[in-house]
């Protein structure tokens, strides 16, 4: 029993890391129809902004000023991103270069921190306590992931709900030809959305890591497990992200601690080829609206 | 244009495996060896790629999978080198149609993450099962006999690798010229206008998955020997971008862009920073970007596109109706009564009756015509006689066979062809091919089109379609239908676009089809004066309904016909 | 106001139209008319930007926005409304209209901007809260047309308006295009149905195959035969 509170509470935990990866996913897939590949590694540098700027023993100040500034870094850098990954889709026939252009960004990423801290994962400290809850220390990291995740959840769905430009980047993804309609510039917005998604994964970079692992390589697992937690919960909601990563961190750990730390990333797999056999929409996706 | 480049290829490949040793160089002649593995697995992958249109990014794992079973059998378990050879080709072909399974369901980036994270996985499953695969310390295996040297520094395994490459990029180039390497290429492209040709696009992705698999697998059991040692990292997911990212550098679809692509990556950063091992990523990474955003057709397609424009191309004649209208010979329809038989065919979207009961006869050997308004169901009418779309309720025959439940596919191969809105041309292919597609589906020995059509082979063969103007794309894509024997068609909207002359010439092509060659034609059309002149039968539907059925005048004149197109109750 | 010459577009390889002529003035309500598939739609799209033309040219004021983005088109001046009542349905009416006025910039009063639309529309107004999905096609067709109202556009171009719209609806939309015409707005609608919006049009012209055929005002047009015999292909001149 008390195995079974640990893996669902360090769980959720892990899965809001795939949660918040998942959500910042639909950011840009709902503005541009575009997945990102390089998610993961923009979420490994939020953790490396964290492991740069705070010092070894942080306090709650220090972190409170950082994170913020880390949330930006990100969403300038994924906003240069975006710019370059929808330059060949204004003339290109080539509709699916983004696949290509994303997954280099992700390469190029990976090999920048690989030069410049080699083949090492870093970590950082918390400078919050940990705590405990129904009799289990819970690192306090995993509460501050948790609570990430659902403030990016109801911040969005108040910035799409309630924002003039928030309300266009939504028009964007219903009905792409009756935004340009009504004049909205779909271009500009499509950036801004990569650039709110780097709000999303900076800030989770930096809040979830005390337990990542920074280093060149780790990318990958994260934004497949994001990709499982979105596609799992239906690829576009919100929502769907936030169940589908605990879902997802739940699984995963209870692989690791039943068979072994190797086979959480296996078992994830193993999760997404389920869903898109049995329910390609996933748990909270309608399929796809009929447009006559 | 492809034998050039099969020919420079060859040519590459066995030079770049002769001269290192020859002039003395081991160590080129140990990376080229290595090169030119990478450059058979790239050659599979872009055959999957562009031939097939599956996006798979995981084949470093089934490089991989082959390279460890050969490490495993004959390595640790100490069997002889063949068998673990073949266990690795038949590990190889296993993973491979794990990958093909999901690609029934799934396409394009799903896919792509799907088969990526298989390749994140594999190494991890590597070190998981390390009582197997003696995990991270990795499997030492040298195959003596094969890397003794036979004469100046080149051995066995040096024309094995050869034969290998060679083999593969010929094959690639010859899988092209065969009905399969063009089935493959059309469900790629557009899977619907394969299935109205009779093919299954799921059996050629399997058929796709497994070639590349076994070529891959190949590649694999050659690594071992080449390296004399297996370790995970070697097969982590770098390798698998790596393969991918020679594709699109060389150029997706060109035969000789994936050699082209696997020298680029792997020797510019060798060769430029080859004590800086940890910048070759980088320079994976940097080169896709800058391809992808300044040339994205790659460097041979760039190279192939830019010579083509700057050649001055004698235009060809075209394709015209008039040496078909003039075959001498007459096919009567064999068949009579009901060619195609619907009855009460109700079709629900949601909230929405695209049909509300709708009942329709064609009798064989005629011309039906079917029309009505935008949105009144005439094409969702087709797409289920096609088979594309499955009914809510009612039953479709096709002469006295039930197809309310088959696949567009069977019902394709009853020999009822058909037409798209935008004709289904292929680019990819030349002229010809596109009419071959057709032909390759016909059942019997003879096909007098193609024979007819055999003086103009020559010039077709070397065109591709992308010359021909819209209303010759409709005749290529109508000809192929008739190349595929198929005895009733389909035709949704096949006037629209076409000019006055165009469309009188396009009436006549169907009385021939119909007097000469005994097809029967389902016409769905907006242009009603095409239809009132070639329909023996006109059915008018509205907003899911049957209006009125008969024969042209007496439609033509009903108050009902002209209130629904006319908008005016009065009219 | 809206002037385009000889403009010929098409949809890939498709030809559709070819040379077309069309001048609209301000407060005046042009009719496009012609059978399914004789590019009124087409039409449209190509003067908006959707559709890059082929030739010709389209001016807007005496500016060449021939060939410009359709968002770049609408900020200056010429709003096109989709045919299909389409609206962004997970959005609530009240955003929906908003939303057509977000690139005027400043923060006009809501209730300034759209009284006209919704005096004439009482309905929305009673459903300003719920999303849009929940409208019927009659009442999305109205947001639709509130929505471009409050773009204030020069130049209105309107695709079908009574497309899949309950009979009693139709009356009340084509009032309401005719006041805004009578504001100074040039106006062009496009209809399948002959007779629906002649009452309230100036001029018509129609298509037929990605030409124009016929032109003239909409009194003579409504009497003349030709009209008829085009829509259902017994007008052959051609043969």
């Amino acid at each position: 029993m008390d195995d079974l509170l640990i893996i669902a509470v360090r769980g959720i935990g892990l899965g809001s890391i795939y949660a918040l990866v998942g959500i910042s996913f639909n950011v840009v897939f709902n503005a541009s129809g575009i997945l990102n590949f390089a998610q993961g590694n923009m979420l490994v540098l939020g953790g490396l902004f964290a492991f740069l700027v705070l010092p070894l023993a942080p306090d709650v100040t220090q972190w409170m000023i950082f994170l913020p500034l880390a949330a930006v870094a990100l969403a300038a850098l994924m906003a240069v991103q975006g710019g370059i990954t929808l330059l060949p889709l204004r003339s290109s026939v080539e509709q699916h270069s983004w696949l290509i252009t994303t997954l280099a960004a992700s390469v190029i990423i990976g090999a920048v921190l690989l030069l410049y801290q080699g083949a090492v994962q870093q970590s950082v400290h918390s400078p919050f306590a940990n705590f405990s809850l129904a009799g289990t220390r819970v690192p306090a990291t995993y509460a501050a992931s948790v609570l990430l995740a659902l403030f990016w959840y109801v911040a969005l769905r108040l910035f799409h709900t309630k924002l003039l430009v928030g309300l266009a980047i939504s028009a964007i993804a219903q009905d792409m030809d009756a935004a340009r309609a009504a004049g909205i510039r779909v271009r500009r917005l499509q950036i801004g959305a990569f650039a709110i998604s780097g709000l999303v994964v900076g800030s989770a970079g930096f809040v979830a890591a005390p337990m990542m692992a920074i280093a060149n390589d780790s990318g990958l697992a994260y934004v497949m497990n994001g990709f499982v937690a979105a596609v799992v919960g239906g690829l576009g909601s919100n929502l769907g992200a936030l169940v589908g990563g605990a879902l997802v961190g739940v699984v995963s750990m209870y692989a690791a601690f039943e068979y072994g730390g190797e086979f959480q990333n296996a078992v994830s797999l193993g999760l997404l080829v389920g869903v898109l056999m049995l329910r390609p929409q996933g748990l909270f996706g309608r399929p796809a609206a009929r447009r006559v | 244009m492809s034998d050039t480049q099969l020919r420079l290829g060859i040519g590459l490949v066995v030079a770049s495996i002769l001269l290192p040793s020859l002039l003395g160089s081991a160590y080129w002649a140990h990376n080229f060896l290595i090169v030119n593995l990478f450059v058979t697995v790239a050659v599979a992958q872009n055959m999957l790629l562009a031939d097939a249109g599956q996006v798979s990014f995981g084949h470093g794992a089934v490089f991989g999978m082959s390279a460890y079973l050969v490490g495993i059998i004959s390595g640790l378990w100490g069997y002889d080198y063949a068998i673990g050879a073949l266990a690795g080709v038949g590990g190889a072909l296993a993973l491979g149609l794990l990958f093909a399974l999901p690609s029934l369901r799934v396409q394009g980036y799903y896919l792509g993450f799907v088969t990526l994270s298989a390749a994140v996985v594999f190494p991890e499953m590597l070190v998981a099962f390390n009582d197997i695969t003696n995990g991270i310390n990795g499997i030492n295996r040298t195959v003596p006999s094969l890397t003794a040297p036979l004469f100046s520094g080149l051995s066995w395994l040096s024309f094995l690798v050869m034969a290998l490459t060679v083999a593969t990029l010929a094959g690639h180039a010859w899988l092209r010229t065969t009905s399969a390497g063009r089935k493959m290429r059309v469900a790629a492209v557009s899977p619907e206008a394969a299935m109205t040709l009779g093919l299954d696009p799921g059996r050629l992705r399997f058929l796709a998955f497994t070639i590349a698999a076994l070529v891959t697998g190949l590649a694999g059991t050659l690594y071992v020997p080449v390296l004399g040692f297996v370790s995970p990292y070697a097969f982590r997911v770098d390798l698998s971008i790596y393969f991918f990212f020679c594709v699109i550098v060389g150029g997706q679809g060109q035969l000789l862009g994936p050699l082209i692509g696997a020298w680029i990556l792997y020797l510019v950063p060798n060769a430029l920073l080859a004590d800086l091992a940890n910048y070759r990523l980088l320079g994976y990474g940097i080169i896709a970007l800058l391809i992808m955003l300044v040339f994205p057709d790659g460097v041979v397609g760039s190279i192939v596109s830019f010579s083509r424009r700057h050649r001055l191309r004698a235009r060809i004649a075209g394709i015209g109706i008039d040496p078909v209208l003039s075959w001498a010979g007459i096919r009567p329809s064999q068949e009579s009564g009901a060619a195609i038989t619907v009855r009460g065919a109700r079709k629900q979207f949601n909230s929405l009756a695209a049909l509300g009961g709708v009942d329709l006869t064609v009798m064989a050997g005629s011309v039906h015509g079917l029309v009505g308004p935008n949105g009144s169901g005439k094409t969702t009418l087709l797409n289920v006689v096609s088979g594309f779309i499955p009914l809510t309720a009612g039953s479709v025959q096709v002469r006295d066979r039930d197809t309310t439940r088959m696949p567009a596919f069977r019902v394709a191969r009853l020999g009822v062809g058909r037409t798209f809105q935008t004709p289904r041309v292929f680019e990819q292919m030349s002229i010809w091919e596109n009419l071959e597609i057709g032909a390759d589906v016909h059942s019997g020995n003879n096909n007098w089109l193609m024979e007819m059509l055999e003086p103009f082979r020559g010039e077709w063969s070397e065109n591709n379609p992308d010359l021909l103007a819209h209303a010759q794309r409709r005749v290529l894509e109508i000809l192929r239908t008739v190349a595929s024997d198929a005895d009733i068609l389909l035709l949704d909207e096949p006037a629209a676009g076409l000019s006055a002359i165009e469309r009188r010439d396009f009436a006549r092509l169907i009385r021939f089809l119909r007097d000469r060659l005994g097809k029967t034609v389902l016409l769905v059309e907006h242009d009603l004066a095409l239809v009132w002149k070639v329909a023996d039968r006109i059915t008018v539907l509205d907003a899911g309904r049957i209006v009125a059925e008969g024969p042209p005048d007496a439609i033509a004149t009903d108050p009902r016909v002209r209130a629904l197109f006319t908008g005016s109750p009065d009219a | 106001m809206l002037e385009v010459r000889g403009l010929h577009a098409g949809y890939g390889r498709v030809p559709v139209l070819h040379g077309i002529d069309l001048t609209v003035r301000p407060g005046e309500i042009v009719l496009v008319l012609g059978p399914n598939g004789a590019g009124k739609s087409t039409l449209l799209r190509s003067i908006c930007g959707f559709i890059r033309p082929t030739q010709g040219s389209v001016r807007l004021d005496g500016d060449d926005v021939t060939g410009l983005a359709p968002e770049a088109i609408t900020r200056r001046g010429m709003r096109l409304v989709l045919d299909g009542h389409r609206v962004f349905p997970e959005l609530s009416v009240r955003d929906n209209i908003r939303l057509g006025a977000a690139f005027r910039g400043g923060r006009p009063d809501f209730e300034e901007m759209a009284a006209p639309a919704l005096e004439m529309f009482p309905i929305l107004r009673e459903k300003l809260l719920s999303p849009a999905r929940d409208l019927s096609g009659g009442q999305q067709q109205m947001l639709a047309l509130a929505q471009a109202f409050v773009a204030q556009p020069k130049v209105l171009l309107c695709d079908e308006p009574s497309l899949g719209i309950a009979q009693a609806l139709i009356p009340p939309i084509l009032e309401f295009l005719r006041r805004w015409a009578a504001r100074g707005t040039a106006v062009v609608i496009v209809e399948q149905q002959i007779d629906s919006a002649l009452a309230v049009a100036d001029r018509a012209v129609i298509l037929e195959r990605g030409e124009i055929r016929l032109s003239g005002a909409a009194e003579e047009l409504k009497r003349d035969a030709r009209v008829h015999a085009i829509y259902l292909g017994l007008d052959e001149t051609e043969e």
